[in-house]
């Protein structure tokens, strides 16, 4: 029989062999929180490059932005901006009635506007356009608070798009709305690419007459299915 | 004079070093691979940010689109992060006053940006592209996990090449159609078939490269 080792090597040996598991069990919660702080870098490369990335920090600048803005009373080639019809909506004066050259009402271009319609609008206007969208919805909510608006709330309830006057607007108009912005509502001209916006007002426009449409309106061989209520998603079921 | 004699325990020395020259060099690999990992060192980063902004109200309860904010995530490489006009669409309406929209209010006025920390960072030799991702069917939630469930972000993934080439390797457990791409529920491994992801990665023309040069330039 092997003799014991005196007690105070046994009582080191343990000891080492329990403090072994402390590393494991710190690593295995650092995994398990999140950190305010960011982890130290071990090992840098060239992780860290002198050169300003989109939206990175300059401090050489006063506003600390390394993406500049054109210097004031420039125009960039290209941002010219003359076709009135194309960028304001306009044509002679009076809001436009069609799309601009170049745009096409196709099924595709409707789609487009369809999905910016439900990234950008839907979100006060809803999907269907009655103006009943989430952001709309807390708004109210927020004004009937039983203690008054919350900080300051001044919501007005979004404009349902098949109302009687909304549905007069021409395209034209439509797109300068969705640009501009029209009493509370802000413009979307930087959010929004110049087409998409134009696809939007043309897609406002199908939305407005889906909710006023008459039997009249369905190609004929599709109305019989229609009264049946087998149309789905365009296609006869 | 008596001989000093090793007692007899001191036989145990012996098989005791044999034994830690075998087990401290595997522990200390073990210590350097699993607490030098970017999942342990970069993911969970939670900076504290400037403005309390809720992605959790935001994108989870009122179901705004991601790109409602970051508006170049299909255009660009980079996702940007909106300006303060974009948070002004409705704040200049919904509690204006609140405290905590101070530092937007305030950048509102100056024309300041605010200061948000930013939390994903990739070496500076990395190049990556949100539009390449997104416009062939690389949701957000792949690698930014579920935002709309976090009150403050967090770094989901470990952003590490290691992580980057197991998709570029196997691509389809994170594949959808692009019409879901900002959709943070959707799961692409159990809403898809097998033939379905075949018949995305055709349309999609997916095959991943694994050059150093797709990255790195």
């Amino acid at each position: 029989m092997i003799p014991k080792p005196p007690r105070v090597l046994i009582f080191l040996g343990v000891l080492a062999g329990l403090a072994a598991i402390v590393p494991p069990a710190v690593i295995a919660r650092v995994r398990a929180t999140p950190d305010e702080n960011r982890a130290v870098h071990m090992f840098f490369d060239m992780d860290f490059q002198p050169k300003f990335k989109t939206q990175a920090v300059n401090p050489l600048f006063a506003d600390g932005r390394a993406q500049r803005y054109a210097v004031a009373g420039t125009v960039a080639r290209g941002e010219t901006d003359l076709d009135t019809h194309l960028h304001q909506g306009v044509v002679n004066g009076a809001w436009a009635e069609s799309l601009p050259a170049g745009l096409e009402m196709t099924d595709a271009f409707l789609a487009r506007g369809q999905q910016r319609f439900n990234i950008y609008c839907s979100v006060c206007h809803g999907y269907a356009g009655f103006g009943d969208g989430t952001v709309n919805k807390r708004a109210m909510e927020l004004m009937a608070n039983a203690e008054g608006p919350v900080y300051g709330t001044s919501w007005v309830q979004a404009k349902s798009l098949h109302d009687p006057v909304v549905r007069e607007h021409q395209l034209g108009m439509l797109y300068n709305v969705v640009t501009n912005g029209i009493r509370n509502m802000a413009g979307y001209g930087a959010q929004i690419d110049l087409e998409d916006r134009w696809a939007i007002a043309a897609y406002v426009k199908a939305l407005q007459l889906s909710q006023n449409a008459s039997l009249q309106d369905v190609p004929t061989e599709l109305r019989d299915n229609l009264k049946k209520g087998n149309l789905q998603n365009g296609e006869v079921k | 004079m008596s001989r000093f004699l090793f007692p007899r325990w001191s036989n145990l020395v012996l098989p005791t070093i044999i034994l830690a020259a075998l087990t401290i060099p595997v522990y200390a690999v073990f210590f350097v691979a699993y607490g030098f990992s970017p999942k342990t060192l970069e993911v969970g980063y939670q900076p504290k940010q400037p403005v309390p902004f809720s992605h959790a109200l935001h994108a989870g309860e009122l179901g705004m689109d991601c790109r409602y904010c970051h508006t170049s995530v299909e255009k660009a490489a980079h996702a940007s992060v909106p300006p303060t006009q974009t948070c002004m669409n409705c704040h200049t309406q919904i509690r204006p006053q609140s405290p905590k929209l101070a530092d937007v209010r305030e950048s509102y006025e100056t024309g300041l940006p605010v200061e948000w920390t930013r939390i994903h960072k990739l070496p500076d030799f990395a190049y990556f592209d949100h539009s390449a991702h997104v416009n062939r069917g690389i949701g957000c939630v792949s690698c930014h996990g579920r935002i709309d469930k976090m009150e403050v972000v967090y770094q989901k993934s470990a952003l590490s090449m290691g992580w980057c080439l197991e998709c570029h390797r196997n691509p389809d457990p994170n594949l959808r159609p692009v019409s879901e791409i900002t959709n943070l529920a959707y799961d692409g491994a159990t809403e898809l078939t097998q033939t379905e992801r075949d018949a995305l990665k055709k349309k999609y023309h997916i095959s991943p490269s694994e050059d150093c040069s797709t990255c790195h330039r």
